[in-house]
């Protein structure tokens, strides 16, 4: 079943076409590889479907709803949670308040009750905490919970992003390269992670450069090129795919 | 558990006893002009606290503060010499009246919350300016004079300082109150998170919009406080009193206090900055530029504000003047616009 489909969504910069009638399908619980060169449209996509512009043309439909167009933070509310290419996070604040904003999504008590500190408020923040201290156990941030996320090494920053992109409990999770500028290690950590978070039944969408790590990661893997779709498949028919070779290697003649 | 209620006993401690001697001041206190100035310290105090929770809290610039004191100011002003109404009805009517004029405001502005924002809030100070001044229901460039005094209550009547005083003393705890329950609830975390980055804020699904508005909203209501208290202890008022140098003012507050510090800082900075001036007074017309040239120093080698750095002190030791002058050189060859 496709949790998220994309039908024929273009998306113009003047008269760039950063994305061109691109079709795609996101089924359940699965990791799908997003690749494609520099400048291929990934993040174009990835901006699109998280609303931080809505696209030119095309319709994003999450669970059969239409959801074009939307604010970032009312597609963040319906489900879609989304991690950056560059290491985006509340730098001046500790690891554990960075995760409880990524909570902010389970609050259930009006603001008033928060603003006069009634005993339900308070107990609310209790169970809060509590979750954001079984998240850290699980993404392995606890002993570094009181750190600020800016003296985090770079690895840790990652992790914490997903964390907090987690902690509104998402359906679907859109990861933009997690891992840049990682060591084989920390890719190695990374992978793992993701698999988990799969494992607990999140649908996943990944784009990364290194092709690695997305041939043991992703089962399905889609390829964009100049903003069109290239390929798409198993990761063992996408590695011999000519158009794909010639996309990333440039052709003979060149 | 038992240490963090410790530590939360011992500050309620420390602050009733800061609550004590703010109460027994003007026993100590008893020249009529300091008092007046303590009061004013109260009432830009507040002012300080507003101009923190937009800044801080919405990560916005306001230069409007003065509006919307002034919006407290009249709304009280004419509700008692225009209806009649007592004084202490006046002052709630005067705070929802404010919040009004700021919500309908704040709807259309923080569309824009970035340079455009603090353009409308100039431009939003001016209109006020210009619209009490022009007609003359709201008395006109001379303005109200004889604005009556708060109706005694039972033996307490408004007369002298003291009265007056413990008035705005309660009503500065008002507002410290209603803030510090907003700083520690679940608003003050989301308003933290948008300051550092209204993006990543609204990628975890906060409406930051919403959460701006509502800073907005009760930062001006509080203005509006004060602006009510003071057009009924000055006993005047006039379009000029709350003029566009007045909201510039009110920014020196939390910046020299210490813009991290929600309360204390703008409060101390306030404090400062309307008591230091008349030490200065001796120096006559240059007052300004001194006052002035105190600040710069301040806001250039401690950017930390005086409690920034006081806090700071045991980790880091002063910062060294020379490296501050080199920061301070690289800063301003990166607004180089050659480069």
């Amino acid at each position: 079943m496709a949790v998220l489909e994309i039908r024929k969504i273009s998306k113009y910069f003047g008269g760039l076409a950063a994305i061109n009638n691109v079709d795609l399908d996101v089924f359940d619980s699965e990791i799908l590889g997003l690749i494609g060169p520099n400048g291929a449209g990934k993040t174009t996509l990835f901006n699109s479907i998280s609303g931080f512009y809505p696209p030119t043309s095309g319709k994003v439909i999450f669970k059969g709803a239409d959801i074009t167009g939307l604010r970032t933070d009312q597609i963040a509310r319906i489900g879609i949670s989304r991690t950056f290419q560059q290491t985006n996070l509340f730098m001046q604040a500790t690891v554990f308040d960075n995760v409880s904003i990524g909570f902010y999504m389970h609050y259930r008590q009006p603001r008033w009750k928060a603003f006069l500190h009634t005993r339900s408020a308070k107990n609310e923040e209790l169970v809060i905490k509590q979750k954001v201290t079984e998240l850290l156990d699980f993404m392995g941030l606890s002993p570094m919970k009181n750190e600020l996320a800016v003296n985090l090494p770079h690895g840790h920053q990652r992790i914490l992003g997903v964390c907090m992109a987690l902690g509104s409990n998402p359906e679907l999770l859109l990861l933009d390269e997690p891992m840049t500028g990682m060591n084989p290690t920390e890719t190695l950590v990374m992978v793992d992670l993701i698999k988990k978070i799969r494992d607990k039944g999140v649908t996943i969408v990944v784009v990364e450069h290194d092709m690695k790590a997305v041939m043991s990661l992703c089962e399905r893997i889609f390829v964009l090129n100049y903003g069109q779709k290239i390929a798409e498949g198993k990761p063992e028919e996408i590695i011999q795919n000519s158009e794909v070779i010639e996309a990333y290697l440039g052709t003979e003649e060149e | 558990m038992k240490f963090s209620t410790n530590q939360q006993t011992s500050r309620v401690i420390i602050l009733f006893i800061f609550l004590i001697l703010l109460v027994m001041l003007p026993l100590v206190v008893t020249n009529y002009y300091w008092q007046h100035l303590l009061i004013m310290s109260l009432v830009a105090s507040v002012l300080g606290m507003t101009f923190s929770m937009i800044f801080c809290c919405a990560g916005m610039v306001t230069l409007g503060t003065g509006a919307f004191i002034a919006i407290g100011a009249y709304a009280s002003t004419l509700l008692v010499m225009k209806l009649g109404l007592s004084f202490w009805l006046a002052l709630p009517f005067a705070v929802i009246i404010t919040a009004m004029f700021s919500f309908a405001f704040g709807l259309v502005a923080i569309r824009n919350p970035g340079v455009a924002f603090v353009l409308l809030t100039m431009i939003f100070a001016e209109i006020i300016t210009q619209v009490t001044g022009q007609i003359s229901f709201f008395g006109g460039w001379g303005g109200f004079i004889m604005i009556p005094r708060p109706n005694p209550i039972g033996p307490i009547k408004f007369t002298g300082k003291l009265p007056f005083y413990y008035l705005m003393l309660f009503l500065c705890l008002l507002v410290v109150l209603v803030f510090q329950a907003l700083y520690t609830s679940r608003i003050g975390k989301v308003w933290r998170a948008i300051s550092l980055s209204p993006h990543l804020a609204q990628t975890v699904g906060i409406n930051v919009y919403r959460y701006r508005l509502l800073a907005f909203v009760i930062a001006s209501s509080a203005a509006g406080l004060a602006g009510s208290f003071y057009a009924h202890y000055a006993q005047t008022l006039a379009p000029s009193t709350f003029g566009g140098f007045f909201s510039i003012l009110v920014q020196l507050y939390p910046i020299l206090g210490g813009i991290n510090f929600y309360i204390l800082g703008p409060a101390l900075g306030a404090t400062i900055m309307t008591i230091v001036p008349e030490f200065l007074r001796i120096t006559k017309e240059i007052e300004p530029i001194i006052t002035g040239l105190l600040v710069l120093i301040i806001v250039l080698f401690y950017p930390g504000g005086i409690l920034g750095s006081i806090t700071q002190l045991p980790r880091l030791g002063a910062i060294s003047i020379s490296k501050r002058l080199k920061e301070i050189e690289t800063w301003l060859s990166n607004m180089d616009p050659r480069r």
